[in-house]
């Protein structure tokens, strides 16, 4: 078969890009891979076209519910029909329809809780699946900075579907992270493909100053210099809106986006941005999932991030169009304090350990009356099936300081002496082939790629209703 | 209405009988027995409900600023209207929650959807992300669109005048009306967010959103009244045939068939006190309710003639006066509309 051919006809591409030939072969001879794909590389391709030969289901694990959502959605925009999304949030009325013609849908999108439930893996058995895909396969890993316990689940029900091929996408994963994916999925001999992650157009800037009041001034400086699209990673919500406002005060426009926001609101902060009708994005590291925007010229980190691999991802989000792109990151005397308490935050206190153990895994309501938190809840009664007491204690204490470790990890991109982007790729255990001229702020930036600023045009939005009504429906 | 219109609206209406959080499970539609049958006592219907995301914490700044600017005084047990307040005059309001009860987000969202459609083919992009993503809005739009043939241009252009024309002989204001269309996307012209509207208009951002619920009930309200061609499909399944909550419903149904309360509630395995807040709302939505299975009708007028004396609705007041009545059989017969007793 010509997966040139197959490829035009399914997405109108003509050529494929780095590694998804490879991988795609590879899945077609039925082998199990492991393919790390930096963001924005296609990932999904992977599985969407084999989806098109291989004779049944392809069932998609996705732990990350809007990253679900946005799949699903971008599925149905090529008019594939047959998919269907199994998660809590299903509808008792779409159930029943759901169960009785599973057989029938060709994407099969599952959240690892549903997996794992009595009924759902029943029905799963009665069906026929090609190739299970393990999205984000990094949620796996107990070291990993996106750790989901409810993934490990995975691994449980491995054997009821008889093992079945499987292909594990993510974009970022170190040896060690690769291999307890190896493990956890039972893979033997997997083919891995790895692509580099090095992005040569993206170039590491960092900053230092004194005080927070010093790095506004920067950051006010720089959007008055250069243009955006670009992102604005705040550490938190508060600080998001603070920083728009900030902008929005310098005539920039901006919006800020964070996970307190409704639904409609966040779409409609994405779309704008998307349109070309915002400069920056103030946000959390809740925004990006799912946005396709190739034109982003600057992710600036506000505050340090909370892992390397956070960071890769979050800075891969600028230059998808192959285009230079700026990374900076700013740092203030301090800023290693909020880091360490965003870091070690999410992690359950002894108290919530013991609370947990206590009323043991099913008991939510710990969560509803507030004495332990959501994501300690999970991490705490996923290891209490498995566990003792003092193991489960052990167990945190090992997150505790393999969490300790990837901050140490972060404060060195600004303490470092040497090429930031060596630094970056050898965390991830590759090896920098070469360096592009506009490396890093080590090896010397030259600015004048990015010095471009326009004057904001003086926005004309439409000031009677009706008018705006013309402009949506000039009809 | 601003929001602290709302509150002050409500608390007025309730005339010192309630506590200060009782607008707020009302404006939230919390369907507890005694929200519900506050609404048939003190004729709180257009309120019921019309922000039913509010968030307690911005509640409770809305009535701390209420009292920080003279319009609210607390009075030992109870929460006074000030002269100010009372003088107040606030705006006539289109809201009508108990009617719509946050129906209006779907219609919203439907029209969100097929206004933003029209926009993308009538500019010939044909892909693009759709601005609803709840999988229920988007197939009921797409099997909408098909059968108004929305390709047709006319059909497109029908639409709009539908909609300028309905919208004009709504009676709400101009910033009413432009919040609606400030929620609506077209290609190359996104929906504004909650605090960028509210922030345009020196407004906050409840006031915004509650605007935006005021707008659309009126809107609604005319729509029903001329029946527009093609908006008056939107308004499918929109209105609740029956105005009781469901729970209610359900109780309904078995007492008409003969089962007595506490059959009711063995039977629905719920507690006795429940079924007797479903009789209640019963009681207030139906004018020919048939209260002498639970109280006589001497008890009935004595209770209306000490709520009258009093000039009060509470419960435990009346119960002072009369002892022999039990407070469920209070609350029924203060539920009972007026006329028929
Ligand atoms: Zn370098």
């Amino acid at each position: 078969m010509n997966l040139d051919e197959l490829l035009y006809s399914t997405y109108g591409f003509s050529s494929f890009r780095p590694g998804q030939r490879e991988i795609i072969e590879r899945v077609l001879a039925g082998e199990d891979v492991i393919a790390l794909l930096p963001t924005g590389m296609g990932k999904s391709i992977c599985y969407q076209l084999p989806a098109k030969v291989l004779p049944d289901s392809v069932l998609i694990v996705s732990p990350l519910l809007s990253l679900m959502q946005d799949q699903v959605a971008q599925l149905k925009k090529m008019g594939e029909k047959s998919v269907v999304a199994i998660n809590s949030f299903l509808k008792p009325e779409d159930k029943e329809k759901i169960w009785s013609k599973l057989h029938s849908y060709k994407f099969i999108f599952i959240s690892p809780e549903m997996l794992v439930q009595p009924f759902v893996k029943q029905k799963l058995q009665q069906i026929r699946i090609s190739l299970l895909v393990a999205d984000e396969a990094h949620c796996i890993s107990q070291w990993g900075f996106d750790f989901r316990p409810d993934y490990l689940r995975i691994s449980e029900i491995l054997p009821s579907l008889r093992f079945p091929q499987v292909l594990a996408l993510t974009a970022t994963a170190t040896d060690k992270v690769t291999e307890e994916i190896k493990e956890y999925l039972a893979l033997e001999e997997p083919y891995v493909y790895c692509h580099p992650m090095d992005r040569k157009n993206i170039v590491y800037d960092t900053k230092k100053f004194e005080d927070g009041r010093e790095k506004i001034g920067f950051l006010k400086d720089f959007v008055l210099k250069f243009n955006g699209p670009g992102i604005i990673y705040a550490g938190t919500r508060k600080k998001s809106q603070e920083l728009s406002l900030l902008l929005t005060e310098l005539g920039i426009s901006s919006a800020f986006y964070h996970g307190g926001m409704e639904h409609q609101d966040r779409v409609f902060v994405q779309q704008q941005f998307q349109n070309g009708e915002l400069q920056w994005i103030c946000s959390t590291n809740a925004f990006g999932m799912g946005v396709h925007i190739p034109n982003i010229r600057h992710v600036i980190h506000f505050q340090l991030p909370t892992s390397i691999e956070g960071y890769v991802q979050e800075v891969g989000r600028a230059g998808r169009d192959g285009k230079p792109a700026l990374a900076t990151l700013l740092y203030a005397q301090g800023d290693e304090g909020l880091l360490e308490s965003l870091v070690m935050d999410d992690l359950p206190t002894q108290h919530e350990i013991e609370e947990v153990f206590r009323h043991g895994a099913g008991a939510t309501h710990l969560i509803d009356q507030g004495i332990v938190r959501e994501t300690a809840f999970r991490v705490v009664s996923y290891w209490i099936t498995k566990l003792p007491l003092e193991g489960v204690v052990r167990q945190i204490e090992q997150l505790r300081i393999g969490k300790r470790h990837q901050a140490a990890k972060i404060k060195e991109l600004i303490s470092r002496q040497q090429c930031l982007r060596k630094y970056i790729v050898e965390s991830f255990d590759q090896q920098l082939s070469e360096k592009p001229k506009n490396c890093c702020i080590l090896d010397g930036i030259d600015y004048s790629n990015f010095e471009a600023f326009s004057q904001p045009q003086e926005k004309r939005l439409p000031l009677e209703w009706q008018d705006r009504l013309r402009v949506i429906l000039p009809i | 209405m601003l929001f602290t219109e709302l509150i002050l609206a409500i608390m007025k209406a309730v005339n010192r009988q309630r506590t200060i959080s009782s607008p707020y499970h009302l404006i939230k539609g919390k369907k507890s027995g005694q929200t519900i049958q506050d609404i048939g006592y003190f004729g709180l219907y257009p309120y019921f409900g019309v922000l039913p995301k509010l968030d307690k914490k911005a509640y409770d700044q809305a009535v701390q600023r209420l009292f920080s600017q003279g319009y609210l005084m607390a009075n030992e047990q109870v929460i006074d209207l000030s002269e100010k307040a009372l003088e107040l005059n606030i705006r006539a309001s289109s809201l009508n929650g108990w009617k719509y009860r946050g129906n209006e987000n779907i219609f919203l969202s439907r029209l969100s959807l097929i206004v933003q459609t029209f926009s993308h083919i009538s500019q010939q992009v044909k892909s693009f992300d759709p601005v609803v993503t709840d999988e229920e809005v988007q197939s009921w739009v797409k099997k909408y669109l098909s059968r108004i043939q929305f390709r047709d241009l006319a059909v497109a252009q029908a639409f709009k005048e539908e909609l300028l024309t309905t919208l004009t002989d709504t009676e709400i204001s101009e910033t009413h009306k432009m919040i609606l269309m400030e929620r609506l996307t077209g290609f190359g012209l996104s929906g504004l967010t909650w605090q960028q509207i509210a922030e345009s208009k020196n407004l906050s951002i409840l006031d915004a959103q509650l605007m935006a619920v005021e707008a659309l009930h009126g809107w609604m309200a005319a729509i029903e009244r001329s029946k527009p061609q093609l908006l008056i499909g939107l308004m499918e399944g929109i209105i609740q045939q029956s105005s009781l909550t469901e729970t209610a419903q359900r109780t309904e149904k078995l007492f008409d068939r003969g089962f007595s309360l506490e059959q009711i509630a063995s039977l629905r395995q719920l507690k006795s006190s429940t079924i007797e807040d479903h009789f209640v709302e019963l009681a207030m939505n139906d004018p020919y309710f048939n209260y002498t299975p639970f109280v006589n009708s001497d008890l009935y007028e004595a209770i209306i003639a000490e709520s009258k004396r009093q000039k009060t609705k509470r419960l435990r007041e009346i119960k002072e006066h009369l002892p022999e009545a039990s407070y469920f059989q209070i609350r029924l017969a203060l539920a009972i509309k007026e006329e028929q007793g």
